[in-house]
C-alpha cells in the first residue's frame, strides 16, 4: 500500500501530465487535472495515516541514471535554445559533475534509503499534494478566460497542464529524497518546470523573465551537484542524513547556496519578480506554495546539522536580512502580484531565519509558518489572479469597491490577508515565537522586528483599499466557474480553521518534531516557560478576542435605520443625489471627485534604489557563509 | 446621559459670507481671557463631532446649499446660534444682488446673537443659552420625539446664469456685462 | 483559569480607563493652566463620554461598527493583558491590532480627510512598533522572560539599565497620546488638524467608544512609565507623573512637525538610541 502511495504520488502526476499533452480536446484534459488532483490527495492520504516513519522503496539505479542524463539533455537543449553563454557554460559544468560522478567509489557501509518519509517531508507532501493540485483545479478555470499570445491554443494549454502536472510529481520526489542524486534529478526537474510555465505566454517579456529564473536556478542546481560531488569525493555516502550528521560544512554550504537560489533570498530575488509575468496559477502553485519552498525545505532539512556554528548564524542573517528588506521594498509597490511577491519571498527568509536560530522553538516557529504560509499564499494568489480577470488590473489602487463587485472573492482575500496579519492565525504565532527565539542573536531580532513592522503597513494598505464600501446594500455575486470558485472556498476555509488550529498543530506537530530535531540541545527554561504559555494561550485572550469581533459584526449585520447614514465630509460641498458619495462642487462648479492614493515613499523606497542599495549587501553576506566555514 | 448635555456642548464653527468680524470674536472667546472651555465648549472643526453649529455671515446662493449640508451633516440633538447682523437678516450686505438674507431661510435657528460685531461675552452668553434649549432638545430626542423645528424655504440650489435678481425686492435692475 | 485572575481581568478592564480618564482631565486642566486659563472640570472627560453616548448615532457606512469595537476590544483586552502580566510581546501585538482596527475603519469610507489621516497613523505605527518591541527586547535581557509580571524579578529598576531606551519612549508616548509634536494623524487637542483625521467620519456612541479606547492608552503610557521603576512603586509613580507632565509640556511647546520628519527620526535617532541600549546589555 505504501509502496504504490509512494509510487503514484512521484509517476502519477508525470503519466497524466503525459496523457495530458496528448490528450484531444480540453474537457477531457480537465478531467486529466481533476483525476491527477485525486490521485495525489488520496496517496498523500495512505502516506500520512501510514504514520510510522518508513524507508520507501529503492527505484532501480538505470532509472537514476536515466533521469540524470535526461534532464541534463534537457538543460543543455533550453540552454542552446536561449544562446546565453552564462546559462550554456552552466550546462556544460552540470554535463562535467555527472561524468565525474560515475568515477567516484562506492564507500564502504551500509547504504543509506534513498527515499525516506519523516514528518517534514509528509508535511511538503500534503502541501504539495493537497494545495498543489487544487490549484491545478484552479488553472483549469483561469487558463480558459485566459488570453494569450502563444500560436495554437490548444497545444499550448496541453504543454502547459503537462509541466503543471509533472511538476507536482517531480515536488514529491524531491522532498522524499534522501540521496542527493535524486535530490539534483528532482531539482533541475523542477526547474526547468518553472522555465516552462514562466514562459508561456511567449511575449518578450515572459521569454527574458524565463531565462532569468532559469539561469538562476541552474546556478542553484550546479551548485547542489558541487556540494554532492566535493561530500563523494571526501568518501561518503550521497545522502542527506549522511551530511546533516557528518558536519561537513563545505558541501552543505553550497546546499545551502543552492537552496537560497530556490527560495528566492536576496541577491537572487530579481528571478521570483520576474516570474510574475506568468499566468497566476504558476504564480500560485511555484512561486509561492511550492517550488520555492524546496529551498526552505532543503534549509530545514540541513541546520540541524548546523547547530552551534557560525555558519548557522550568517544563515539566520540572511534570512532575517531578506525578511526585513522584501517588506521594506513592499511598501513602495503598489502592483498586487509583485507585493505577494515581496511578501512570499520575506516569508521565505523568515522560515530560513527561524531553522538557523538553532533553538527548538524557533524551529516549530519555522514549520507552522511553512505549512501556513503555503495556504495563505495559495489563496492570495488565486483570488488575485480572479481579480485581476475581472478588473483588468493588477494595480491595488484599482481595488476600490471591489466588495460591491465581487463580494466572494473579496471576503476570501480579506481572509488571506487577515490571516498574514491577526492573532490567532498561524502565520502571527509564528512570527511572534521568531521574535521570542530570535533575542540571542541581536541582529536577527532587529531585523524581524523592522520587517515585521514594515509588514504591517503593506497589509494594511492594501486591506483598506479592498474594504472601502459604500453604505447601499448592494451586492452583486460573481459567477466564477467550479474549478476557480471551489479552491477558493476550500482555502478560505482551510485558513480559516487554521485560526482554530495553530495552536493544536503547535503542540501536537510542530514541537514534537522540533524536538525530535534537537534532542541534543537542552531546552532552556525560557524556553519551557514558553511552550507552556503558548499551550495557554487559547484561553481567555483568544476567546476574548473572538467575542468581542462577534459582537462587532453582529452589531453591524443588525438592521439598521437609513435615517442614520450620511455622507463623508467635504466642507459642505457634497452634491445632493449624486450616486457617489465622494462627488463635490468643486471650482466654477465643476463636479469633482475627492480621491486619495496610498502613501507609498517611492522616494526613499523606489524599487530600483533600494535594490541598488541591499544586492550588494546580500552578496556579502553569502560570500561570508563561505568564509566561515574555517571557523 | 442626559445629564451631561448642558456640560459638554461641542460646537462647530461656519463663515457663510461674514466679513471675518464676528469670526474673531468667536476666537477671541477661545483666547485665555475669556475662554469658553470651562464651560466644556470644544472648538470642533467638523459638524459631524458637533452639537452647535454657530454661524457667521449671511447666506447667498453659493452658500446656502453648504450650509444646508453642513447642518444636515449634525448628529441630533443640535441647534443652530446665528452670530451678529448678517446671521439675523443679511445685515450690512442684506441688500447685494446675490444675498438671499439672515441664516434661518435656510436652516432653523436657535438663538440670535445681535452685535456687529458682537462682543465674546455676549457670544458665550449666546451659546449657555443655547445650551439650555439643547437639554430641552436632548430629553425630547431620547423619547423619539421628532426635532420640533421644521424647515419652511429652502432656495433653488442650481446657479442661475444671469445674476439673480429675483429675491432683491429693491428694484435695481441687473446689468448685462458684455465683453468685446 | 482561577477567579483571582478573572476579578483582576474585570478589576483592570473597569479601572484602566476610569484612571484614563482622571488623567485626561488633568491634562486638559494642566494644558489650561500653562496656557492662562482656567479650564473644563476634572471630570471632563467624562461629560464628553456620556454626552456622545446620548447622541444619535450616524455613519457613513454600516462596517464602522465592527471597527469601532474592535479598535475598542483590542486596546482593552491588550492593556489588561500587560496589566495582569501575560507576555508583552503579544500584547504589543493585540495593541497594534487595535490600531490597525482604527486605521481600517478610517480607510473603509471614501473620505480624503480620513483616508490621509489613516495613512498618517499607519506612518505613526510604523514609527512607534519597533521601540515599543525594543523595549520588550531589553526587558526580557535583564530578566530573562518576556512576561510583564516579572520585570521585578532582576532586583533592579528598569530605568538604570534602560536610559536610552526611556529616551527613545518620550516621543513613542507623544505619538500614543497623540501629542504635539506628532499629532498627525487625529489631535487631542488640536481639533482641526486634516478635520480631525483618522475619526472624522465616526459620531456620536462611536466617537465615545474611540474615546475609551483612549483612556486606555493613556493609563498604558502612565503605567509603562511607572514601571520603568516598579521595584519602588512611589518612586515609580512619581517617574510617571514627570513623564507624564513632560509630554504635556512639550505638547504645549512645540508645533507640529511632519510624519516624513517623524518617521525620519524615530527610524534613525530613536531605534539608533534603543540599539545601543541593547547592545550595552548584550556585552555586560
Amino acid at each position: 500500500m505504501l509502496n504504490a502511495s509512494f509510487m503514484l504520488l512521484l509517476f502519477g502526476p508525470m503519466l497524466l501530465g503525459a496523457l495530458a499533452l496528448f490528450a484531444p480536446g480540453g474537457k477531457s484534459r480537465n478531467m486529466l487535472v481533476v483525476i491527477n488532483a485525486a490521485v495525489l490527495a488520496i496517496s498523500a492520504g495512505i502516506l500520512v495515516a501510514s504514520r510510522h516513519e518508513a524507508a520507501l522503496p529503492e527505484l532501480p539505479h538505470w532509472l537514476a541514471v536515466v533521469g540524470e542524463w535526461g534532464i541534463i539533455a534537457a538543460v543543455l537543449f533550453i540552454a542552446k535554445q536561449t544562446r546565453r553563454p552564462a546559462i550554456i557554460g552552466l550546462g556544460i559544468v552540470q554535463a562535467c559533475l555527472a561524468i565525474g560522478g560515475e568515477f567516484f567509489s562506492e564507500p564502504s557501509g551500509s547504504v543509506p534509503p534513498a527515499f525516506i518519509v519523516d514528518t517534514l517531508s509528509l508535511l511538503m507532501v500534503l502541501i504539495v499534494s493537497f494545495v498543489g493540485s487544487l490549484i491545478t483545479v484552479y488553472a483549469i478555470g483561469y487558463m480558459e478566460r485566459h488570453e494569450h499570445h502563444g500560436p495554437d491554443s490548444q497545444a499550448g494549454h496541453g504543454r502547459f497542464f503537462f509541466f503543471l502536472i509533472g511538476f507536482l510529481g517531480a515536488m514529491n520526489g524531491l522532498v522524499l529524497a534522501n540521496d542527493l542524486r535524486w535530490l539534483s534529478i528532482f531539482w533541475e526537474i523542477t526547474t526547468v518546470c518553472s522555465y516552462m510555465l514562466i514562459g508561456h505566454d511567449n511575449t518578450s517579456d515572459s521569454r527574458i523573465s524565463a531565462e532569468r529564473a532559469f539561469l538562476i536556478n541552474l546556478a542553484g542546481g550546479t551548485a547542489l551537484m558541487i556540494g554532492q560531488t566535493i561530500f563523494l569525493q571526501a568518501g561518503n555516502h550521497a545522502a542527506l542524513s549522511a551530511m546533516v550528521t557528518g558536519r561537513a560544512f563545505l558541501p552543505v554550504a553550497f546546499l545551502l547556496f543552492a537552496a537560497i537560489t530556490k527560495a528566492a533570498l536576496f541577491p537572487f530575488q530579481s528571478w521570483l519578480l520576474g516570474a510574475m509575468v506568468a499566468p497566476t496559477p504558476v504564480s500560485a502553485l511555484l512561486h509561492s506554495s511550492t517550488m520555492v519552498k524546496a529551498g526552505v525545505y532543503l534549509v530545514l532539512r540541513l541546520t540541524p546539522g548546523l547547530i552551534g556554528t557560525k555558519l548557522a548564524t550568517i544563515v539566520a542573517i540572511i534570512g532575517a536580512f531578506a525578511f526585513m528588506t522584501a517588506n521594506l521594498i513592499a511598501i513602495g509597490q503598489s502592483n498586487g502580484k509583485k507585493i505577494l511577491a515581496y511578501s512570499t519571498i520575506a516569508n521565505l527568509g523568515l522560515i530560513v531565519a527561524c531553522a538557523a536560530i538553532n533553538s527548538p522553538l524557533a524551529y516549530a516557529a519555522a514549520i507552522m509558518l511553512l505549512f501556513f504560509h503555503a495556504v495563505a499564499k495559495a489563496l492570495l494568489f488565486i483570488c488575485m489572479g480572479t481579480i485581476e480577470q475581472a478588473i483588468g488590473s493588477r494595480d491595488i489602487e484599482d481595488q476600490s469597491g471591489l466588495a460591491h463587485k465581487m463580494p466572494l472573492t473579496t471576503l476570501a482575500l480579506i481572509i488571506g490577508m487577515g490571516s498574514m496579519l491577526l492573532p490567532p492565525f498561524g502565520v502571527l504565532i509564528a512570527k511572534w515565537l521568531a521574535m521570542e527565539a530570535s533575542v540571542n542573536l541581536p541582529l536577527v531580532m532587529l531585523l524581524v522586528v523592522g520587517g515585521n513592522a514594515c509588514a504591517v503597513v503593506v497589509w494594511c494598505k492594501w486591506l483598506g483599499r479592498v474594504m472601502t464600501h459604500s453604505s447601499h446594500p448592494q451586492y452583486d455575486i460573481e459567477r466564477l466557474p467550479l474549478s476557480m470558485s471551489l479552491p477558493q472556498l476550500v482555502f478560505s476555509m482551510m485558513t480559516l480553521t487554521s485560526a482554530l488550529g495553530a495552536i493544536p498543530a503547535f503542540t501536537r506537530v510542530a514541537e514534537p518534531l522540533a524536538a525530535r530535531v534537537f534532542h541534543l540541545v537542552p531546552q532552556s527554561e525560557g524556553d519551557i516557560r514558553l511552550l507552556g504559555m503558548v499551550k495557554d494561550f487559547m484561553t481567555w485572550p483568544l476567546l476574548s478576542l473572538l467575542m468581542i469581533i462577534g459582537i462587532g459584526v453582529y452589531l453591524t449585520t443588525r438592521a439598521f435605520d437609513t435615517r442614520h447614514f450620511r455622507k463623508p465630509f467635504l466642507c459642505g460641498e457634497n452634491i445632493e443625489g449624486s450616486r457617489l458619495s465622494y462627488e463635490f462642487r468643486g471650482p466654477m462648479e465643476v463636479k469633482t471627485l475627492a480621491m486619495t492614493r496610498g502613501y507609498y515613499l517611492r522616494g526613499t523606497l523606489g524599487e530600483e534604489k533600494l535594490t541598488d542599495l541591499v544586492n550588494p549587501i546580500a552578496l556579502a553576506l553569502l560570500i561570508t557563509m563561505f568564509g566561515v566555514i574555517g571557523g | 446621559m442626559l445629564g451631561c448635555l448642558d456640560r459638554s456642548p461641542w460646537m462647530v464653527h461656519f463663515n457663510c459670507n461674514s466679513c471675518n468680524g464676528c469670526d474673531i470674536e468667536v476666537l477671541a472667546c477661545l483666547t485665555p481671557l475669556y475662554d469658553v472651555e470651562r464651560f466644556g465648549v470644544l472648538h470642533v472643526g467638523n459638524p459631524k463631532h458637533a452639537d452647535i453649529l454657530l454661524v457667521t455671515g449671511s447666506v447667498n446662493h453659493r452658500n446656502a446649499p453648504v450650509l444646508r449640508n453642513v447642518y444636515d451633516q449634525m448628529p441630533e440633538p443640535r441647534l443652530v446660534v446665528a452670530l451678529g447682523a448678517c446671521g439675523a437678516t443679511g445685515g450690512i450686505f442684506s441688500t447685494g444682488y446675490n444675498v438671499l438674507g439672515g441664516i434661518d431661510k435656510v436652516i432653523p435657528v436657535d438663538v440670535w446673537v445681535p452685535g456687529c460685531p458682537p462682543r465674546p461675552e455676549a457670544i458665550i452668553d449666546g451659546v449657555l443659552q443655547a445650551v439650555t434649549i439643547w437639554k430641552e432638545r436632548g430629553k425630547n430626542f431620547a423619547n423619539g420625539a421628532a426635532p420640533r423645528w421644521q424647515v419652511t424655504r429652502v432656495p433653488t440650489v442650481a446657479p442661475t446664469a444671469s445674476t439673480p435678481s429675483e429675491d432683491n425686492k429693491q428694484g435695481v435692475p441687473a446689468q448685462e456685462v458684455t465683453g468685446k | 483559569m482561577e477567579t483571582a485572575t478573572i476579578i483582576k481581568a474585570v478589576a483592570a478592564l473597569i479601572l484602566l480607563p476610569a484612571f484614563g480618564a482622571i488623567l485626561n482631565g488633568v491634562d486638559r486642566k494642566l494644558t489650561a493652566r500653562i496656557q492662562g486659563r482656567q479650564g473644563p472640570p476634572l471630570l471632563q472627560p467624562v461629560y464628553d463620554v456620556l454626552k456622545l453616548f446620548g447622541k444619535e448615532a450616524i455613519l457613513v457606512n454600516r462596517n464602522q461598527i465592527v471597527y469601532a469595537f474592535m479598535h475598542l476590544g483590542f486596546i482593552a483586552v491588550a492593556c489588561t493583558m500587560l496589566v495582569l502580566g501575560q507576555d508583552m510581546l503579544m500584547a504589543i501585538f493585540v495593541l497594534a491590532f487595535g490600531g490597525i482596527a482604527l486605521i481600517l475603519g478610517a480607510l473603509s469610507v471614501r473620505s480624503p480627510y480620513s483616508r490621509i489621516g489613516a495613512h498618517r497613523e499607519i506612518m505613526q505605527m510604523l514609527s512607534y512598533e519597533p521601540i515599543l518591541l525594543m523595549l520588550a527586547v531589553g526587558i526580557f535581557l535583564l530578566t530573562g522572560s518576556f512576561l510583564a509580571g516579572d520585570i521585578t524579578h532582576h532586583g533592579r529598576p528598569l530605568l538604570l539599565s534602560l536610559p536610552l531606551i526611556f529616551i527613545a519612549f518620550m516621543p513613542v508616548a507623544a505619538i500614543k497620546l497623540r501629542k504635539s509634536p506628532f499629532d498627525f494623524s487625529t489631535s487631542h487637542h488640536g481639533h482641526q488638524e486634516i478635520v480631525k483625521g483618522l475619526t472624522l467620519e465616526f459620531a456620536g456612541p462611536y466617537l465615545g467608544m474611540i474615546e475609551i479606547a483612549h483612556w486606555y492608552e493613556s493609563s498604558l503610557i502612565f503605567i509603562v512609565f511607572a514601571a520603568f521603576w516598579a521595584t519602588n512603586w512611589f518612586v515609580g509613580l512619581l517617574i510617571a507623573c514627570v513623564g507624564y507632565f513632560g509630554e504635556i509640556l512639550a505638547d504645549n511647546l512645540m508645533a507640529r512637525l511632519t510624519w516624513r520628519w517623524m518617521l525620519v527620526h524615530m527610524w534613525t535617532v530613536g531605534l539608533g538610541l534603543a540599539v545601543t541600549n541593547l547592545i550595552w546589555l548584550y556585552w555586560k
